[in-house]
């Protein structure tokens, strides 16, 4: 069970787990996009809805299992490949036969695995576990998380942030979608050809999507 | 033409290795690379120095014995080609050209620009044959094997264990290596026999041999020279997840 298969499997199905999710929490986020009196109410709501359900609360678990896990398993994969390489190239054009990205996958998932402590920090320790400022209450008795990333979105530093962090994201989601398939297994060529594709539009989709509400909110 | 090589040198496996610089002239663009590796030997040799030590057999491209990592590409500037194949036309009058042993913690330096690749070669006794004895060559279509079938495991035997790929790779990953190998015998009848122990064993040995893990850069098909595709990886573990579920 300790096999590099193994841990590239645990890589690749978190991955793509988690990928899953930020289909869910972009299309979510959108609400803060609508018209203030409406985005309240409606991204409020939605928000107690996802904090009472308890399968969301078992999913919730398991995302953060996912999140441990991918993190873990490939920085142990990370640092079993540098020592299956201890002796670097003097010269090594690797741009000529590989994308920066693939050879970087390491490096952008600890930017975005920081980034994620901060973004917890923004919301999840203040909404769910209470720790930092309190959280008011909106017109219909839920918690006004719309209030929280209205405040968040309207300092320009953070704003700045969260938006240059979607693009790491968009790289590190463009290499991982179409590797994660192929450690998998998967390896139907014309199969393999559309998901290149599809990875691109995903990693677009998102890096677009969570660069650019920050920005819209900020001036809203 | 005159360039100026860069080259690794190191004495022996434990000796500590260093770059050093030589100015070749009287060299011309329709020599391939190892001819002008060999003009450089023999300027050493009338100097009285210790000639390099690189290797190579047939210099047709087909036995996959020379291999050098020349300006930071593995066989060179090119893609898809040995480093035989590789010529001076390929560079300019006064270039410099970085000349280095494959790196790899599982293919150790032995001297100079040779490495030991025999962990290759310790995968391929895992499992890259099939036991049955075959006798002499039989009837060609005694098995019917379809077309597509046989281009395929064709293509994955092309590969000629020359390590490119290993010494392309940022995780000197033999995947593609052995993906070849496994792909090759377990898409024949012949090889079907013994699928999941040759997923299992050569795919067990790659990692104690001390190979990283595939993380699809794609660096390994472009620097391939015989061009086999990155997919013989994915179909590998889709192999090797079959061979775990069946055992």
């Amino acid at each position: 069970m300790n096999s590099l298969f193994f841990r590239k499997m645990v890589v690749a199905l978190t991955g793509l787990f988690l990928c899953t999710f930020l289909i869910v929490h972009l299309s979510a986020n959108f609400i803060l996009l609508l018209p203030e009196s409406m985005a309240r109410e409606l991204y409020n709501s939605y928000s107690t809805t996802l904090r009472e359900s308890p399968l969301i609360k078992i999913i919730a678990y398991v995302l953060y299992a996912a999140i441990l896990l991918h993190a873990f398993y490939a920085l142990l994969i990370t640092l079993r490949n540098r020592k299956a390489k201890p002796e670097k190239y003097v010269v090594n054009h690797s741009n000529e036969n590989s994308t920066w990205t693939s050879q970087n996958m390491g490096l952008i998932g600890t930017i975005i695995l920081l980034f994620l402590v901060l973004h917890l920090a923004n919301f999840w320790a203040r909404i769910k576990l209470g720790i930092g400022e309190e959280v008011g209450l909106d017109a219909l008795g839920n918690r006004d998380v719309y209030e929280v990333a209205y405040t968040l979105f309207h300092n320009i530093y953070y704003v700045i942030f969260y938006t240059l962090i979607s693009i790491p994201l968009g790289l590190h989601l463009h290499h991982g979608l179409k590797s994660a398939f192929k450690s998998l297994g998967f390896y139907h060529k014309k199969g393999l050809q559309l998901l290149a594709k599809v990875s691109v539009i995903y990693a677009v989709i998102m890096g677009v999507g969570f660069g650019i509400i920050p920005i819209i909110v900020y001036f809203k | 033409m005159k360039v100026i090589f860069k080259i690794w040198r190191q004495e022996g496996p434990n000796e500590k290795g260093t770059i050093r610089d030589y100015e070749v002239d009287g060299l011309n663009e329709d020599m391939s690379f190892l001819e002008a590796l060999d003009h450089l030997n023999e300027l050493l040799v009338l100097k009285n120095e210790k000639v390099i030590a690189f290797e190579y057999d047939c210099r047709e491209g087909i036995c996959g014995q020379c291999g050098v990592f020349i300006n930071g590409r593995a066989h060179g500037p090119h893609d898809n080609i040995t480093t035989c194949q590789l010529h001076m036309r390929s560079f300019k009058d006064g270039d410099t050209i970085v000349v280095e042993p494959w790196r790899a913690a599982s293919f150790p330096v032995i001297k100079d620009l040779i490495v030991d690749r025999s962990a290759l070669d310790r995968i391929i006794e895992q499992g890259a044959f099939i036991t049955a004895k075959t006798g002499t060559a039989p009837e060609a279509n005694s098995i019917l094997i379809p077309k597509e079938t046989a281009d395929r495991a064709m293509d994955a035997a092309a590969c000629i264990g020359c390590g490119a790929c290993v010494a392309t790779c940022k995780n000197s990953s033999a995947a593609l290596f052995t993906a070849a190998k496994i792909n090759h015998f377990n898409s024949l009848p012949q090889g079907k026999a013994e699928e999941h122990k040759r997923v299992a064993e050569m795919m067990f040995q790659m990692e104690i041999e001390g190979f990283g893990s595939c993380t699809f850069t794609g660096a390994c098909e472009v620097e391939c020279p015989e061009s086999i595709s990155i997919t013989n990886i994915a179909e590998m573990n889709a192999r090797y997840v079959k061979s775990k579920l069946l055992k």
